[in-house]
């Protein structure tokens, strides 16, 4: 029997012992033909673990970018660990007290994780290094802000155009013309995108589409944008209240839902589910379903990797006829330091390396723009995206906006999307049967879309009470707590 | 002395099984408890704000949307489950050639991971090219045309007449043939017993076949948008409800996770079908001296006799009930509108998403008294219907 307490007593001790003395990262653990280089400094340097997302080519990138840190000193060593769902086991980790030296997000995380107290703030830090916020294209600086502090800094940056395929635009070139429409361009206003939609779009026999013009729900990522682009906004940037249901938003979604009743919600939703995953050759845009789309400054390079020869345009997303424009949602990939990670200040050396050499390498081979006012003279020459252009004056321009930086952003987007798809799946015909008995033609018509701008402007109204119902809480909660703190 | 050193070298036995529980289920549970009362984001200290969290639950339309969503699925999949897996479990009990065999087929999707499950049902749901829509589509498009030589169906052409003219001479001819026949069958079929067999084989399938066009005329006329989308449904991403008159009926999305879920039914008639085996011989060899047929014999002695692990299941499923994360969370994400979120994905959502501890916490507290009391439920009216052999 005694043998049976030993035994329990060392099985203990061994668990205790592993857990206790972790082993430092050795060459032989990761890729030591890769490593090779660093052999003589790897026992020296401090090993920094670097969370962050990215697949393919994408990855690659951020690889070579790690590489050359890592190739440029000898006291650190950067592991990047490719993470999907990084933002969420980020957050776990934080919780565990063992986060990485230096987390990849998204700019939408920002918010949760400063006002959880996940990060650190790099506002002294930015100020010792000399990173000042004229470095900065303004907006995207503000993307990694929360309550007047900086906490995460610029990897990645998008803005979103419209991509339209030219190959579509000549075939349909004389019914385009017949149409009063110019087919060696894109569209210039929404109302014109509707027309050039409409002559583009082609169906089967039994009304099934084979081709769609335009479709908002492709790629279904931006279901939060449409308001902006018929002058709306999402939150009043005076009051900080939310503004869901303003006029030019219910126009917006009116318009998202006329689709849907226009070519058959049942119709459109078949067609959609015979459309591949993005990064594939059979994407609904590469493949040749749907004509024009909405997408980020990322897409050429996806474009080109699938179909090389592949006739496409890239311009900026039209406006509603009156609204400035040209506008675009600036969106950004962030970098910051967790809080308690184990060597603050060697992942700041690597975070402002990043920032001075590192985001020219990044942004290059991935294909994008990039977050600088004064990119390095070398980032554009022999650039792979032949249509960045597009995209730099997108994020220049004074009319680009941003997804508000708000305490419920996150509930907000989820609440945008659910009103979204309510919107797009509302049978009117079904649900306001009596009020359509008897009615034909234009008149009909007329009726169903007063009856879906009925339904929208409750959706939004709805979302607008909910978010604010949401955010008030949330408020006076912090409220409470830094009461309670003081 | 030595009876000490037994106590102390049993407790050194399950003291592993004791330090687990009492980390991983007993503080998480009583933890929880006090953070139901907190708001505590997950990164700072919980602060005390008494029921603050309860009061806003009554408020929140998004945890009411989740939990109508968990019960409604829990309405419907589980009767049909229980219904399901007996009778499974009652052909398994038959005796016939392959037994074995079919026991196992039908057991072995339980052991398939639920994350391959949700992916490969996840191809089968799809509207245009899933393997469900293919064998729908092919079995109604026969039935719409079977249908349509009796009934013009009034979804496809409206204001046609319920009733073809035609079908009258189609249903008069062989009626007539049968009546004028009639009087020769007794005499031929006792010369020849196997025509017997056949003939019965014969009005089995037309009566069949009469059910299926009555069914569908009848359908069409009552529910003709319901009829129209199931001739290729959008599955998983319909959130409009099945019937469509019924408001809290379940989405097509949920529809699809209630019949998803009919996956794994085989675990529960496997557990039936042990019950099954353990009912007395004499009881239906009883029964057949008295003369009671298949229907009465399975309603006064087998439903009693497995009444017992009926309620195991029933319970078991309530409590799985307000477990449905997987399915959902790889193959729907909550959507369409929410439509197929449940109350498990509500609790993580606010926890990990919108760094609600407290209010997750809440959620999970609410979730366990529903459990508790609807298993209390269970038991009661299961009280004088389920028969424990006099134990």
């Amino acid at each position: 029997m005694r043998g049976v307490h030993v035994g329990l007593a060392v099985l203990i001790l061994a668990v205790i012992s592993i857990a206790w003395f972790e082993p430092r990262p050795a060459l032989e653990d990761f890729d030591p033909v890769r490593h090779a280089a660093f052999k003589d400094t790897w026992n020296k340097r401090v090993h920094l673990a670097y969370w962050e997302k990215w697949g393919s080519f994408e990855a690659d990138a951020c690889q070579k970018m790690v590489d050359s840190f890592n190739e440029s000193q000898d006291e650190i060593f950067v592991h990047y660990l490719r993470t999907s769902q990084v933002d969420r086991k980020a957050m776990l980790a934080a919780i565990g007290r063992d986060p990485p030296d230096v987390v990849g997000l998204w700019s939408n995380n920002v918010v949760p994780f400063a006002e959880g107290g996940a990060l650190m703030p790099l506002d002294g830090l930015m100020k010792q290094s000399g990173l000042t916020r004229d470095f900065y294209i303004e907006n995207y600086l503000k993307l990694g802000e929360f309550e007047g502090k900086v906490w995460c800094l610029p990897t990645a940056v998008a803005s979103l155009a419209l991509y339209y395929n030219k190959e579509h635009f000549r075939a349909k070139a004389p019914q385009l013309r017949a149409a009063g429409l110019d087919p060696d361009r894109a569209p210039q206003t929404i109302e014109e995108l509707d027309r050039y939609a409409d002559v583009l779009n082609e169906f089967g026999p039994d009304g099934s589409p084979r081709v769609m013009g335009f479709l908002p729900t492709e790629p279904g990522w931006f279901n939060h944008i449409w308001g902006y682009h018929f002058g709306g906004k999402l939150i009043d940037p005076q009051t900080g209240k939310i503004t869901t249901d303003e006029p030019a938003n219910v126009r917006a979604y009116t318009w998202v839902k006329r689709y849907a009743e226009t070519y058959g919600r049942e119709k459109l939703l078949r067609f959609k589910s015979g459309f591949g995953t993005f990064d594939s050759p059979y994407n609904a845009f590469i493949e040749g379903k749907v004509s024009m789309e909405v997408q980020g400054v990322w897409f050429s390079m996806f474009i080109r990797r699938h179909r090389p020869q592949m006739e496409f345009g890239v311009e900026p997303f039209p406006c509603a006829e009156g609204v400035p424009g040209p506008r675009s949602e600036m969106e950004m990939d962030v970098m910051g330091i967790p809080r308690h990670c184990k060597h603050p200040k060697e992942s700041w050396k690597f975070v402002c390396w990043v920032q001075k050499e590192g985001l020219g390498i990044l942004s290059r081979l991935q294909g994008k723009n990039i977050a600088l006012r004064n990119p390095p003279p070398w980032f554009h020459q022999g650039h792979p995206n032949l249509e960045l252009a597009v995209f730099e004056k997108l994020a220049l321009s004074p009319e680009s906006y941003i997804f508000p930086n708000s305490l419920v952003g996150q509930e907000y987007r989820d609440e945008i999307n659910r009103a979204f798809e309510h919107i797009w799946n509302w049978p009117v015909e079904q649900e306001r049967k009596a009020e359509l008995e008897g009615l034909s033609g234009a008149e009909r018509k007329a009726k169903i879309d007063a009856l879906c701008q009925e339904e929208v402007r409750r959706t939004l109204a709805e979302v607008r009470q909910e978010t604010q119902r949401q955010l008030d809480a949330k408020i006076e909660r912090r409220r409470l707590q830094k009461a309670s703190a003081d | 002395m030595a009876n000490l050193r037994g106590h102390v070298t049993g407790y050194a036995f399950i003291l592993p099984w004791l330090v687990a529980l009492a980390l991983f289920i007993g503080y998480p549970f009583i933890a929880g408890f006090y953070f139901s009362f907190c708001d505590f984001p997950p990164l700072k200290s919980p602060a005390f704000i008494g029921l603050d969290n309860y009061a806003e639950l009554a408020h929140d339309a998004k945890f009411h949307r989740s939990l109508g969503v968990t019960l409604v699925y829990a309405a419907v999949a589980i009767p049909l489950g229980v219904v399901l897996a007996i009778t499974l479990a009652m052909f398994l009990n038959a005796r016939i050639r392959g037994q074995s065999f079919y026991r196992v087929i039908f057991y072995i999707p339980h052991l398939v991971p639920t994350v391959v499950v949700a992916i490969l049902w996840l191809w089968i749901f799809n509207p245009e090219f899933g393997l469900l829509n293919i064998v729908l589509a092919g079995l109604m498009n026969a039935a719409d045309r079977w249908t349509h030589l009796f009934f013009g169906l009034g979804a496809e052409t409206p204001g046609e007449a319920w009733l073809r003219p035609e079908a009258l001479a189609l249903l008069a001819a062989p009626m007539l043939a049968a009546v004028t026949i009639w009087p020769l069958v007794p005499a031929v079929l006792k010369r020849r017993p196997a025509l017997k067999r056949f003939l019965a084989a014969v009005a089995v399938v037309a009566l069949v076949l009469g059910a299926v066009a009555l069914l569908n005329a009848a359908l069409h006329g009552l529910m003709p948008v319901d009829i129209k989308t199931l001739h290729s449904p959008g599955w998983l991403a319909d959130g409009n409800p099945l019937p469509s008159a019924i408001p809290f009926a379940p989405s097509w999305a949920l529809w699809a996770l209630i019949v998803m879920s009919m996956w794994g039914v085989g675990q529960m008639a496997v557990i039936y079908l042990a019950k099954l085996q353990d009912v007395p011989v004499e009881l239906y060899e009883a029964s057949d001296i008295d003369g009671a047929n298949w229907l009465q014999k399975t309603w006064q002695i087998t439903v009693p006799m497995i009444s017992p692990v009926i309620l195991f299941n029933v319970v078991m499923s309530i409590i799985g009930t307000f477990q449905v994360f997987a399915e959902p969370y790889i193959m729907t994400g909550g959507g369409p509108e929410d439509k197929t979120r449940f109350v498990a994905m509500f609790v993580y959502d606010q926890a990990f998403q919108y760094q609600r501890v407290g209010y997750a916490s809440a959620v999970a507290w609410v979730l366990f008294l529903m459990i508790v009391a609807l298993t209390i439920l269970a038991f009661r009216i299961s009280q004088k219907r389920v028969y424990y052999a006099g134990r």
